[in-house]
Formats: C-alpha cells, sequence, structure tokens
C-alpha cells in the first residue's frame, strides 16, 4: 500500500511521455509555418492531410500493399513456427531444443547483416526486386517472436486431446484442428499481430531486397522523414499509426472471439 | 539413437540446402539458359532499337509500362510526375510511368549487384542523375546508349551544341542521357531577420561571426552542400586550374589548401561549431523555415518562390549569389543497362524534353528549363516569358550572367573525402 | 520412421528460411576475406579485416555504436524493470496504462527519430517551453542532442520505444511471480521492497536479461535511427558499413563485408556468451532446486 503514490507517479509520466509526442505529431500534421520560439504554429494549413489523401501517393494502394505483405508474413511466420514447434515439441524431444536455439539467429543476427547477406543469395535466385524476396526477408525477420510466442504453448497443450480425437477416430489433421487448434489460438493471434507489425515497420529490408519495386508505406515515408518535410512526415507517420492499431483492433478482436471456445 | 539419426538427416538437409543456393551462383552469371527465352526478346528489342526509326520505337513502347527511379524526398517534384507528365505520357503514347523514389547512390548500387548476378533483365528503366554519378556509372558499363540521338525533341527544341549537352561536369556524355532540368546554387536569407547578404566568401565569414550557430550547409556528399563547398573552391582557389586536373588526393587537396583553410575559420562560427553537419539540403532548409538558422542554400534557383507560395517561408525572404557567381549545372534523364523497356523510357525521356512538359516543370516546379528559346515558335517563347516566378528569386538573366561551370566529375568523390577528413570538426590551428 | 519423417516434413520451410539465412551470412563472411569471383577477386585474405580494424574512422563508428546499443539496453532494462513493477500492481489504471504501453512497441523506429526531433531539436518543443519560462534566451543554448558524435539522440530514441518493450514483455512473467511467490513473501512479514528485490527480481532477471540482450543486438546492428538522427561523423557502423557498400568501387565491396562481418562476429558472441552464462545459472538454480 505503501508504494501506491510511488507507482501513480511512474504511471502518470510514462503516460504522459508516451502521449506527448503522439500530440505533438498530430498538430504538425496541420502545420505551416512553425518559427521559433513560438509554442504553436504560426500559420496553419491542410497541405499535407490533402497530398496524403487526394495527393499522388496512391495512400490506398500503398495501405494494401503493405497490409497484404504484413498480414501474409504474419500467416506465413504463424505456420512455420506452428510446424516447427510441433516438431520440436511432438518429435523431437530434447534435440528440439538445438532447433529453438537456430530459430533465434534472426534476432541474433542484426538486420542489416541478415539483409545484406539474403539479398546475395536471392539475387542468385533471381528473387530480388520480387515480392516473394521480400515476404521471405519480412518472415524471417518474424519468425524468432513466433516460435518464441507458440514454442512454449505447443508445449503446454500438449497433445492429449488430439490424441483422444485420434483413438475416436478422427483423422490426423481433424484431430489437431479440434483437439489442439482451440488451445493455440491466442498464441496464433498475438504471433499474427507481432509477425505484422515488424513487416508493417520494415525499411532497410524492404529497400535493399525490394529495389523500390515492392512498395510499402514504411518505404514511401522514411524519405520524407529523411528530407526534413516534418509536416508531410507527420502525416505519413499518422497514416501508418493509424492504420497499424486498426489491423491490430482486429486481430484482438477476432482473438476475443475465439477465447471464450479456447476452453482452457 | 533415433534423435541422433534425425540431427544427421538435418544436418545434412541444411548443407544439401546450402549446396544448391551456392550452385546457383555460377549458372546465372552465365547469363542463366533457364531465361535464355527472356533475353533473346530483350536482345532482339536490343537490336532493333539500333536500327529502328523513332516510329517504331513510339510504337513498341505503346501500351507498356515505363519506371523511373531517382530521388524521392520532394513532393513536388513526385506530384508533377506522378500527374502532369504520367497524364501526358498516357494520353499521347499510351504509355504508363511508374515513378520510385530512391538515391542515387542505392539506384547506382542495385545496378552493379545485378551487372555482377548477370541480370539482363532488370527493373529500372529511367534514372535520374548526373555529375559523379553518371561518370562512375558510365563507366562501369551501368548504362545503356548512345540513345540521345534517336529522341526527336533532342534536335528539335535542345541546343545540342551547347557545353551542358556535351559534358556533364566537364565529362563527355556521348549520347548517354538526356537533360531534364538546369540547376544553379543560389543562397537565401530573411531580409527580416538579417537584412544584408554576404555577396563573396569573406563576407560570408563576417555574417557567420554576426550570427554564431546559425549558419550551417547540408554535409557532403549532399548535391547542395557538395556544390557549395566547391562554390567556395572557386571563390578562394578560382575554377580555371581544376578543368584539367588529376582526380589523386595529395594533388586536389593542396590545390583547394585555401579553400580548406577558410571552411576551418568557418567552424567555429557555424550551427554545432562545425561538428556535424545536418544531413540533406531539406533538413537545412527546415532549419531555416524554424528559424534555427538565419540562412540556407538550394539547388533550385526559384525554390524560394515555391516556399513563400506554399506558406512554408516568410514573405521577406530573399535569394542571393556571389558577385563572382555560383555554380550552374544540369541534370539528366539515362537509361539502364538492363532496362527491361528502352523503348518506352526513349519515349518517356523524349516527351520531358518537349516545350510542353518543360513549360510545366518550369510553372510548377519553378526548375530552369532546358530548352534552347532559340528554337522555340513565338508561341512557346511566349508562355515561357509569361511564366510568373513568385517572389524572393532573381531574374534568369541575373542568374545566368553569374553562372560558373562545374568541376569534372571526377574530382567531386574526392573532394567529398578530403572535406570529411580536413573540415568536419577541424579548427586552423 | 513415419514419426521421423513427419518431423522432417514440419522443419521443412523452416530449414529453408534457416538455409537461406546461414547461406547469406556466409556469403557475407566469404566476401569479407576478398573472396568475390564476380568483381575477379579470387584471393584469400585477412588484409580487408587488418585495414578497416586499423582505421581510425572505423575504430570510432564501432565504440559509438557500442556506447549507443550499451547506453540504449542498459537504460531500457531499468527503467522497464521499474515500469514493469509499477504496472504489476493490479488496478483499473494500471491496465489502462498497460494498453497503452503497447503503442511504442508498434511505431516504428523512423517515427520515433521525427518524435525526438519534433521535441528536442534546438527549436523542439522542449527548448520552445524553455524559452517561454525565461530559461533560455535562444535556441543555441538548447543543449544539442541531435546529431551528436556521442549519438545522444539515437539512445533517447531507443529508450522511448524499448523501455516499453521490456516492461511489456516482462510482464506477464513479473505478474505472476509477484502474486505467487511475492505474495507469499510478503504474508510471511518481508516489506513490499524486499519481497520485490529478494524475490521477484532475481526470478524476472532472466527475462528481463534476455530483452536487454535482444536489444543491445538490435542497437547496435540498428540502421533507421544512427541514420536519421546521427552525426557527420563518426557514423554508426552499420550506417559507415551501408555508406562502404554503396562505394560505386565494386572492387571495394569486401571492405564493407568486413565490417559486416566484425557486426556478425560480435553478435554471435555476445549472444553465445549469454547463452552458456544462462545454462550454468540455470544448471545451478536447477542444482539448488534439487538439493531442497
Amino acid at each position: 500500500m505503501a508504494s501506491k503514490p510511488w507507482t501513480k507517479g511512474v504511471l502518470i509520466t510514462t503516460v504522459f511521455l508516451i502521449l506527448l509526442p503522439v500530440s505533438l505529431l498530430a498538430i504538425w500534421t496541420f502545420t505551416g509555418r512553425w518559427p521559433w520560439p513560438g509554442l504553436l504554429p504560426k500559420t496553419y494549413t491542410l497541405r499535407t492531410w490533402q497530398e496524403l489523401l487526394f495527393g499522388t501517393a496512391s495512400l490506398g494502394k500503398l495501405l494494401q500493399s503493405s497490409i497484404l505483405l504484413a498480414l501474409v508474413t504474419a500467416g506465413v511466420s504463424t505456420v512455420v513456427a506452428l510446424m516447427t514447434a510441433r516438431a520440436c515439441v511432438v518429435y523431437l524431444g530434447a534435440a528440439g531444443r538445438w532447433i529453438q536455439w537456430m530459430g533465434m539467429l534472426p534476432l541474433i543476427i542484426p538486420g542489416t547483416v541478415l539483409t545484406i547477406g539474403c539479398h546475395l543469395v536471392l539475387l542468385q535466385l533471381r528473387l530480388s526486386d520480387t515480392w516473394l524476396g521480400v515476404l521471405l526477408v519480412h518472415v524471417l525477420t518474424a519468425l524468432p517472436y513466433s516460435m518464441a510466442i507458440l514454442t512454449d504453448l505447443t508445449a503446454r497443450v500438449g497433445t492429449k486431446l488430439e490424441e483422444q480425437a485420434q483413438l475416436l477416430g478422427a483423422s490426423g489433421f481433424t484431430a489437431f484442428y479440434h483437439g489442439s487448434l482451440p488451445g493455440l489460438m491466442p498464441g496464433i493471434f498475438a504471433s499474427m499481430s507481432m509477425a505484422f507489425i515488424l513487416s508493417y515497420s520494415q525499411y532497410f529490408s524492404t529497400l535493399i531486397v525490394g529495389g523500390g519495386r515492392v512498395q510499402t508505406l514504411a518505404l514511401v515515408m522514411v524519405p520524407y522523414i529523411q528530407s526534413g518535410d516534418r509536416p508531410l512526415a507527420s502525416v505519413y507517420a499518422v497514416a501508418f499509426t493509424g492504420s497499424a492499431l486498426l489491423v491490430f483492433a482486429i486481430l484482438e478482436g477476432a482473438a476475443g472471439l475465439f477465447r471464450p471456445k479456447g476452453g482452457r | 539413437m533415433k534423435h541422433l539419426k534425425l540431427k544427421a538427416l538435418l544436418l545434412s538437409g541444411l548443407l544439401a540446402l546450402n549446396f544448391t543456393a551456392c550452385g546457383t551462383a555460377p549458372a546465372s552469371s552465365q547469363a542463366g539458359s533457364s531465361s535464355a527465352a527472356s533475353s533473346a526478346v530483350s536482345q532482339a528489342e536490343f537490336m532493333n532499337l539500333e536500327t529502328a526509326s523513332w516510329e517504331e520505337i513510339v510504337e513498341a513502347a505503346r501500351g507498356t509500362t515505363v519506371t523511373f527511379y531517382g530521388w524521392g524526398g520532394d513532393e513536388n517534384r513526385n506530384r508533377w510526375l506522378n500527374t502532369t507528365v504520367a497524364d501526358y505520357l498516357k494520353e499521347n503514347y499510351d504509355l504508363t510511368l511508374e515513378v520510385v523514389g530512391m538515391n542515387i547512390e542505392d539506384i547506382l548500387a542495385k545496378l552493379a549487384g545485378e551487372k555482377q548476378a548477370g541480370t539482363q533483365q532488370g527493373s529500372i528503366d529511367m534514372i535520374w542523375i548526373n555529375g559523379e554519378n553518371f561518370y562512375s556509372a558510365k563507366e562501369n558499363g551501368l548504362l545503356y546508349g548512345p540513345f540521345t540521338d534517336k529522341l526527336r525533341n533532342m534536335e528539335q527544341y535542345i541546343d545540342t551544341e551547347d557545353t551542358e549537352t556535351l559534358y556533364d561536369f566537364s565529362k563527355p556524355i556521348e549520347g548517354y542521357e538526356a537533360p531534364y532540368a538546369k540547376a544553379q546554387v543560389v543562397m537565401y536569407h530573411d531580409t527580416a531577420v538579417t537584412p544584408n547578404a554576404p555577396a563573396n566568401a569573406q563576407e560570408l565569414l563576417e555574417f557567420c561571426k554576426q550570427n554564431p550557430g546559425k549558419v550551417t550547409y547540408p554535409a557532403l556528399p549532399d548535391f547542395t552542400g557538395s556544390a557549395f563547398v566547391r562554390n567556395i573552391v572557386y571563390e578562394l582557389c578560382g575554377w580555371e586550374q581544376f578543368q584539367t586536373m588529376e582526380p589523386d588526393y595529395e594533388t586536389v587537396k593542396a590545390a583547394i589548401e585555401p579553400a580548406l583553410e577558410y571552411l576551418r575559420s568557418l567552424n567555429p562560427y557555424l550551427w554545432n561549431q562545425g561538428q556535424t553537419f545536418p544531413e540533406s539540403s531539406t533538413t537545412v532548409d527546415s532549419m531555416f523555415a524554424d528559424g534555427e538558422l538565419v540562412m540556407s542554400m538550394s539547388y533550385g534557383p526559384f525554390s524560394v518562390a515555391s516556399g513563400i507560395e506554399q506558406g512554408l517561408l516568410a514573405d521577406t525572404t530573399e535569394t542571393f549569389v556571389f558577385e563572382n557567381g555560383t555554380i550552374g549545372n544540369t541534370n539528366y534523364m539515362a537509361v539502364a543497362f538492363n532496362s527491361p523497356n528502352k523503348a518506352g523510357a526513349m519515349v518517356a525521356i523524349n516527351a520531358i524534353l518537349s516545350a510542353d512538359l518543360q513549360l510545366t516543370q518550369y510553372e510548377t516546379l519553378k526548375e530552369l528549363p532546358v530548352v534552347d528559346m532559340d528554337k522555340l515558335s513565338e508561341e512557346e517563347k511566349a508562355d515561357f516569358e509569361a511564366v510568373d516566378l513568385g517572389q524572393g528569386v532573381l531574374s534568369q538573366e541575373e542568374l545566368l550572367s553569374h553562372r560558373l561551370p562545374e568541376m569534372p566529375a571526377d574530382l567531386v568523390p574526392v573532394i567529398e573525402e578530403i572535406w570529411l577528413k580536413e573540415v568536419v570538426g577541424k579548427t586552423n590551428s | 520412421m513415419n514419426q521421423t519423417r513427419k518431423a522432417v516434413v514440419l522443419l521443412l520451410p523452416f530449414g529453408a528460411l534457416m538455409a537461406l539465412l546461414v547461406v547469406g551470412c556466409a556469403q557475407v563472411m566469404i566476401q569479407s576475406f576478398g573472396w568475390v569471383p564476380a568483381f575477379s577477386l579470387r584471393q584469400w585474405t585477412l588484409d580487408y579485416y587488418q585495414t578497416v580494424l586499423q582505421d581510425e574512422s572505423f575504430v570510432a563508428s564501432f565504440w559509438l555504436s557500442f556506447r549507443i546499443a550499451a547506453l540504449s539496453s542498459l537504460g531500457s532494462m531499468l527503467v522497464g524493470t521499474v515500469l514493469c513493477a509499477a504496472l504489476t500492481k493490479a488496478g483499473g489504471m494500471e491496465q489502462a496504462v498497460t494498453y497503452l504501453v503497447r503503442l511504442p512497441i508498434l511505431v516504428p523506429h523512423a517515427v520515433v527519430a521525427l518524435f525526438v526531433i519534433q521535441l528536442l531539436s534546438q527549436t523542439g518543443l522542449v527548448a520552445r517551453v524553455g524559452y517561454a519560462f525565461g530559461f533560455l534566451e535562444d535556441s543555441s543554448q538548447f543543449p544539442q542532442f541531435l546529431y551528436t558524435g556521442e549519438g545522444n539522440g539515437v539512445v533517447l530514441a531507443y529508450l522511448w520505444k524499448e523501455i516499453p518493450f521490456v516492461a511489456y514483455f516482462t510482464l506477464a512473467l513479473m505478474g505472476s511471480i509477484r502474486q505467487g511467490l511475492g505474495q507469499a513473501a510478503e504474508n510471511l512479514g518481508a516489506s513490499p521492497l524486499k519481497s520485490f528485490w529478494f524475490v521477484t527480481l532475481p526470478l524476472s532477471l532472466p527475462a528481463i536479461l534476455r530483452s536487454g540482450l535482444i536489444l543491445f543486438l538490435f542497437a547496435f546492428g540498428g540502421y533507421e535511427l544512427p541514420m536519421l538522427l546521427g552525426a557527420t561523423l563518426p557514423k554508426a557502423l552499420p550506417v559507415q558499413a551501408y555508406l562502404e557498400y554503396l562505394s560505386p568501387e565494386l572492387r571495394d565491396r569486401p571492405y564493407a563485408m568486413a565490417m559486416y562481418g566484425v557486426i556478425l562476429v560480435l553478435s554471435l558472441v555476445l549472444a553465445g556468451g549469454y547463452a552458456l552464462l544462462m545454462q550454468k545459472t540455470l544448471k545451478r538454480l536447477g542444482g539448488d532446486a534439487d538439493g531442497q
């Protein structure tokens, strides 16, 4: 009880520090001129919103391609992680530890090295500049997170329900679908959310491997941040964060739908 | 026991995968037999282009898509390309333009990577390029050409004998790129903050002393920053001696020593004491707009007018140049060596050379046009003259009378390297 | 046999992805030793490493990256633990904040760079507030956080994003420990602070350290933030390496690869060291548990 005011202080500071830059970002999207030392902009304009919504960057197309790429990354990363986790937990036992360690490699190897290395291979496979090539690198980046989430869960859920179903005559996949999958559902959504956001915010790997042919919101946004056009950069940042939150909320809602049925 | 066997199996599987992945390297660099079909098509197209008439090229481009790679940090230019130019190409040639924003260094690294991997069909058609990047790209065989002799509008609108049509940073163009727009270094300040603008390097030093911490220039190799430093070199060392200089570090360093000394003497009065410099010219622009700096500079001689129009700059902002002049150059469009649509690229480049599009570029982007005024019809000429450039800029005549030629392209990276080693964070001891 | 085959099939996609990564990194290493047949470089040599490691600007880049990684991971672990402790106190407000804390995890690094510029540049909001209250007379009096050779702006940006990361990923573990063993200790008479310090914290430490390691490696090899907020000189290692990679002189490529090689080897060594340490600690803990 004694630590209550202290706790409150930490939490209020946190809220303030998180919300301050976000609200500042919102103001910047409407800013025309904001000379020193004004606390508020001198002139306001809708320039950036017009550019974003009706301009040439075709926000709709960008959102579509970025969200599609990120969702496919999320799906593939989750499925690969599920398959790997199952192989480790159900069939490999102790040797599975070895695979799990290997799965952490993309997290250990810094993103720049990972990208340059994969790019060399993808070039030879003629997969650079392609959507598939970018997808592979994004999946690789997201995989450790998906595996971390799903391996423990697979072990915890176990295969008892599934084996019972099989004893009752269900085929392998049906047994998995009705036996183990419901218990895995929360983890699947957590893995998808994480993989989604990782892919959605990739810049360097999309730039190098996609070679400009694979356009995403992050790829278009960074040059504006780099070039110091803060109002325009801000409006892209708002579009980015807003759309990511929306997809997150949808994933969360979907996870909620599954939870009661999951039957822990 | 079972696990051991499995591990071995997995290991050999991984090794096999490794092996196949490595094995593709030599195979693909021999122009891969699997893609022989597609490269044969491009080969045929290539042969065609050499002998094809302009009408055949236009016909070949019909219904295709052409991609234009170049710096993507300028919202106005992106909009102009994506609307005015794209619509023009669609209407007149049924050609779809796709604009991809990418830094020129990334573009060239990408092309070099594709050259290394033997990629016959790349993804870049046209490139926005000039100077040392053009020189190294051409030297390394990353560009397709010569092609400009094919373009109708080259003859019709461009002064083909002009030095800036024949040479890019003193290096022969030989038909490997066509002019896009003319640029000239200008500086600008807010007369409400600093009434007087410096007219030469010595006055600039005084100006910095009066406004300590409020002047800077973009870090090289930013185009504008690099041009500004070359301009300082011209101020203090003249420009004639560089036209034939060997691109050797020590030679160049000795020649520009007075300029290096001058730049170091600026440092104590610069933003952040010259310990660090803003990464790009656009960053300098926004620092100026915020009032963090009292002076900024641009490659676009009329950019102040756009800034005032958009409400990003104060009405009292004025453009100025040094009395001895500032560096002017042209930027160009080239075609990638492995462009999958060379015909389309040529048609698009040709269109951008037209009086129509050059006029819109002059009007909306306020870029100096590359067309030869003497080759224009009376009507076209009147259109160009009628363009209202807006506030805070110098006239075209004033600019052209203060225009200095560029340095040879191969000296540029040398100067950039010297600047990094001898100027950043250094003072004269 | 059937079982083994099933396992192999299940592992195939994973194996393919790992092969892509391992072969890619192997090629980076091979090129760093001067073997790039495509540019007719066919001499195995350590020269590139030698040149790179002796280069003054590389050494400066290395320490800058190390400093950024160390400060941002240490800071995130410390403050993240405090935040996590505050969040594990159940209650309505805590729940709302837990929700909000996920926002920084979702915001990409480039946008965080924008935040830092808008807040902490010499004409940023903080400096303007300082001026309004009369602490500053001019923007140039505000301390320079951004674009400096110390990389403080980069560290601040990482902290904003990664403190919540540590807190969020330790939350589940710390929450359950606190409710279980921590509560038990308090019931036995330990003060809340003591119970936290001697029970909850040590048991949460593996999770905290793991996220710290991840953050260190990420910051050490990260490109966006130092690219957007860094100084002209020295540049962070990944930025410097990429600049070298972009060099139009293709035969210089091994220099870039040697820089990537240094990043790669250091990351692997650090992660390996962590793994060994954890294994030893786990064994010791396991031994204790057995003994009890």
